[in-house]
């Protein structure tokens, strides 16, 4: 009887959260998909219309604009993080004297909570007394800053909030992959007189290849999840202008008491991020083999 | 081939400090506008602009963010809300990775038939977008009584944390030569007392990672905050937002700006104490994700 | 007492057969080596005898008593691993004592046993360091002292010298013999360096593909060897193996114009096999410089092409090729020194075995 605890205590240690995980997550995702098959509105209720709510969703203007917003979050985010933090690590791999201090002043962003961002970069991009006033008092008298206000560029603010607070770690991980190139390989490649811009060009950055993969998914995985963000920073406005989808199913899950349509939003979101995981996982798993 | 003088290096090894010092100050800039805005005036703040330092500090801004500013209905400033954090992140934080410290040793030295498919369905929880389970989780929480309760809130953290804690632990344990707990099994230990003399002394540093992975990301949310939270129960996050959208007489910008550094420094603090495992930590849930 | 008895043990994971029906017979006292390449399965029997892994199909008994399901802390065994597994937080006293420590051995019993142990193994001045602080020799010593403290009925080793330098690693082979000439305790030895295995053991079992090909003492492996394999493995420089075709019970080789006939053992044998070619294994102290005083049917000259000398210092190993074949002769230095082309050497096939060419089988 003891032995066979002693055999089995690794399971069950394991069970409770197998249990929760399935419940929690696989069963929650299930009841999602389900509930976003219903007609619900204030309260879940099982009277199943097919994919009526995705068809609403899909017509409503408002998802529209958050999923156009979502993209040009999404490429402007990760295009820009990625070309900052790059080019940050490999100066940063330049064997500078105060790395470690410039390190930690490019990464603090990453420890602060996406509302103090946002409501930091509220401030500083206030139009009138913020960033707009700066120019003006240093002498740009016509200096006009006013995106926040204005519901095209609205969704730009966003942007340059997130790029702030996740460029630093973006290159904290491009160092991390820097630091493991073979210092034998940059030895041959001297000797073979390559210069330090065909060094990183033509060796260096293909080796970077899966932390590009990694930071791709990873910065990915922020931009669908920012909700907090425009919370903090525009309030999804003005009016919704730069709403994103996780703005959007928060307020008709929550607010427009339309829960079947939150749903069907929020499953659009989990099939977003699983467009992106399942072939990093796919290409990962293969690469091991 | 390559042959640079000692001058051109000298120019471009400026050129790169004079961009490192320039972004430094880039990412520097906007704690450096919220500081100095707090201690500034409400005129002050109307008649110079962001980068101005503060000509007569004062703490007014402070103390009414501590205490007396309105978030809402109430007017008792962000003090309850953070006791509120420190009220839910505590136990979420020691549970979650006690969990994850048991979980990760099973799943890495205890393998057993399905281990690893077990592994792979846990780490898909730290991928997917909350906004997916977001209203079963809410259902529960109310069929459990738990709505709008901190130990609700504490419930949920826990439940999604310990995908992250566990991934943390087990990719650690992974590293430490099976050997031993072969070495262990023979001596007489089984699995708790392998775990508790071999493996606990040498978690240190895994548990430091984790704990203020968690602690960050906790203290740090909004999503469930704003969604599983009431009128008493409500995180910092929470309140911060409430707070400056909050206007009742005119706009405080100062007021706003300090009750941002409150709600950030304790995860400021944890950063630049701890900031290398804050890093690792990082580093470790992202590449390893 | 410790004797072990291996019967029709069978190990699979999944698909993969890594066992077939294993049978030992090791007695109490005995010094047994698992040797075999990589991949053969010695660790993995080494790991069932342990019961660190289930086996499939079988039995293991362990004087008188089948313990094969029984977990591995109630089996009485103590077993040195390859990378030492000395628990890195703990002093070398504790890592000595944990077995104890964990088995409720009183205090005062476990500091006269540590007392013992590290004065046998002269780590007595190292009871206090961390694993981290001390050599590989050092470690390995610890790691034999954890072994030895709760005194069990079977020590197994895992290649326990292969993380250890030349030399080194020849001071422990012989440490580890007087340790067992003293204990009299049953080993079992893995291992897949030869030299270990023919300097240390009792018998030697020789493991391919999940099977014993032959267990004997080591002068029956190295000088009766039962297949192709057993004898290309055991020896260092291996044996030659030229094959000649069989002419009225001698061998015929043929090499550079000049034609050979030798005569070998095992004449009932070669032509009971009915075989036009067999392959000769001769091992290379049997190519050696002439002697003219030596004489026998079974020593011949040959003329011989020394193409790489390696001197090793006692002897001179001289490389070269013979009926198409390379073959490794050993010489004393002396005449070392003059091998080139043409050499003369003297070929003695007393020792000589045959096998058959298709099968790897030995000829007998």
């Amino acid at each position: 009887m003891l032995n066979y605890l002693e055999k089995h205590l690794p399971k069950i240690v394991l069970a409770p959260t197998t249990i929760v995980m399935i419940v929690c997550m696989y069963g929650f995702i299930a009841w999602t998909g389900l509930l976003s098959l219903t007609k619900s509105r204030m309260m879940p209720q099982w009277e199943f219309v097919g994919l009526d709510q995705y068809v609403r969703l899909f017509a409503n203007p408002r998802w529209d604009v958050a999923v156009d917003n979502l993209f040009i979050f999404l490429i402007l985010f990760i295009i820009i993080a990625l070309v900052l933090g790059l080019l940050l690590a490999i100066f940063l791999d330049q064997k500078i004297r105060v790395e470690g201090a410039i390190r930690t002043i490019y990464l603090y962003p990453m420890a602060i909570s996406f509302i103090v961002t946002g409501t930091a970069w509220k401030w500083i991009l206030n139009p009138g007394l913020g960033i707009e006033k700066l120019f003006r008092d240093l002498g740009f008298a016509g200096f006009e800053f006013r995106w926040l206000v204005d519901s095209d560029m609205a969704i730009y603010t966003i942007v340059i909030a997130a790029v702030w607070q996740s460029s630093g770690f973006v290159m904290a991980l491009f160092l991390a992959g820097l630091r493991g190139v073979d210092d034998n390989l940059t030895k041959a490649a001297k000797i073979d007189g390559a210069s330090t811009v065909r060094l990183y060009w033509h060796i260096i950055l293909p080796l970077m290849r899966p932390v590009f993969f990694s930071a791709i998914v990873i910065l990915t995985h922020i931009a669908i999840k920012s909700f907090d963000l425009v919370q903090a920073l525009t309030g999804g406005g003005p009016g919704y202008s730069s709403d994103l989808p996780a703005n959007f199913m928060y307020t008709f899950s929550f607010n427009r008491a339309q829960i079947g349509m939150g749903a069907a939003s929020a499953m659009i979101m989990l099939f977003g991020v699983l467009a992106v995981l399942i072939p990093y996982l796919y290409s990962e798993l293969r690469e091991k083999k | 081939m390559n042959r640079q003088t000692p001058l051109s290096i000298n120019i471009g090894r400026v050129m790169i400090y004079l961009l490192l010092v320039a972004f430094a100050l880039l990412y520097l800039a906007p704690l450096y506008v919220m500081i100095a805005t707090s201690f500034k005036d409400i005129e002050e703040i109307r008649s110079g602009n962001l980068m101005a330092p503060p000509l007569s500090p004062t703490f007014y801004a402070w103390t009414k963010a501590w205490s007396s500013a309105c978030t809402g209905s109430e007017c008792e400033g962000l003090a309850p809300f953070f006791w509120n954090s420190v009220k839910i992140v505590v136990p979420a934080v020691s549970i979650s990775t006690i969990i994850g410290a048991f979980n990760g040793y099973a799943l890495a030295k205890w393998r057993f038939k399905g281990s690893e498919f077990l592994f792979g369905a846990l780490l898909f929880g730290c991928f997917i977008p909350f906004q997916v389970i977001l209203l079963p989780m809410a259902k529960l929480l109310g069929s459990l009584g738990l709505a709008n309760t901190v130990t609700g809130l504490v419930m949920v953290h826990v439940i999604y944390g310990v995908a992250f804690t566990t991934l943390f632990f087990r990719n650690y344990y992974v590293g430490v030569p099976t050997e031993l707990v072969r070495a262990a099994r023979l001596d007489g230990a089984g699995f708790l007392n392998t775990f508790r003399y071999i493996f606990l002394p040498l978690s240190t540093p895994i548990f430091v990672v984790t704990v203020i992975w968690q602690f960050t990301q906790i203290w740090n949310d909004f999503l469930f905050g704003v969604v599983y939270s009431g009128a008493g129960t409500q995180p910092i996050t929470v309140a911060l937002n409430n707070l400056v959208n909050t206007s009742v007489g005119g706009k405080e910008y100062n007021v706003d700006m300090a009750a941002a550094i409150i709600a950030a420094l304790p995860t400021l603090v944890v950063y630049v104490v701890a900031g290398k495992y804050f890093v690792r930590g990082l580093t470790a849930g992202a590449v390893k994700g | 007492m410790g004797s072990i008895r291996l019967n029709k043990i069978n190990k699979s994971f999944g698909a993969t057969e890594v066992l077939k029906n294993i049978n030992l017979e090791i007695s109490d006292g005995e010094f047994l080596i698992l040797v075999g390449p990589s991949g053969c399965g010695k660790s993995t029997l080494m790991n069932l005898i342990a019961g660190l892994e289930d086996i499939t199909s079988g039995e293991i008994v362990i004087d008188g008593k089948d313990i094969s399901s029984e977990s591995p802390k109630d089996r009485d065994i103590a077993m040195v691993f390859q990378s030492y597994a000395l628990y890195p937080t703990m002093d070398v006293a504790r890592n000595i004592c944990f077995g104890l420590e964990m088995r409720k051995t009183p205090k005062k019993e476990q500091e006269a046993i540590l007392k013992e142990v590290s004065e046998v193994l002269q780590i007595d001045q190292l009871l206090d360091r961390k694993p981290g602080q001390l050599s590989g020799g050092q470690r390995q010593r610890v790691a034999m002292g954890r072994a030895l403290a709760r005194s069990p009925k079977v020590f197994l080793f895992d290649e326990p010298l292969s993380n250890l330098d030349a030399k080194l690693r020849v001071e422990m082979r012989t440490e580890i013999k007087k340790l067992h000439q003293r204990l009299k305790t049953t080993i079992v030895y893995v291992t897949h360096d030869q030299v270990e295995a023919m300097t240390l053991a009792d018998r030697i079992a020789v493991l391919k593909d999940g099977e014993v090909q032959q267990l004997g003492t080591p002068y029956e492996i190295y000088n009766d060897p039962v297949s192709h394999f057993v004898a290309d493995f055991m020896g260092s420089p291996g044996m030659n193996f030229i094959e000649c075709v069989v002419k009225d019970k001698k061998l015929i080789i043929e090499s550079s114009g000049q034609r050979y006939e030798l005569t070998v053992p095992c004449e009932k044998e070669l032509v009971d096999s009915k075989l036009d070619t067999v392959l000769l294994g001769i091992r290379p102290e049997m190519l050696t410089e002439v002697t003219p005083e030596a004489s026998s049917p079974y020593i011949q000259e040959i003329s011989f092409d020394v193409l790489v000398i390696e001197p090793m210092g006692a002897d001179t190993v001289a490389i070269g090729e013979w009926n198409n074949t390379e073959v490794i002769a050993r010489l004393n230095p002396d005449s070392g020194k003059h091998a080139g082309k043409e050499f003369k050497l003297q070929v003695d096939t007393s020792k000589a075995v045959l096998f058959n060419p298709n099968s790897g089988l030995r000829l007998r």
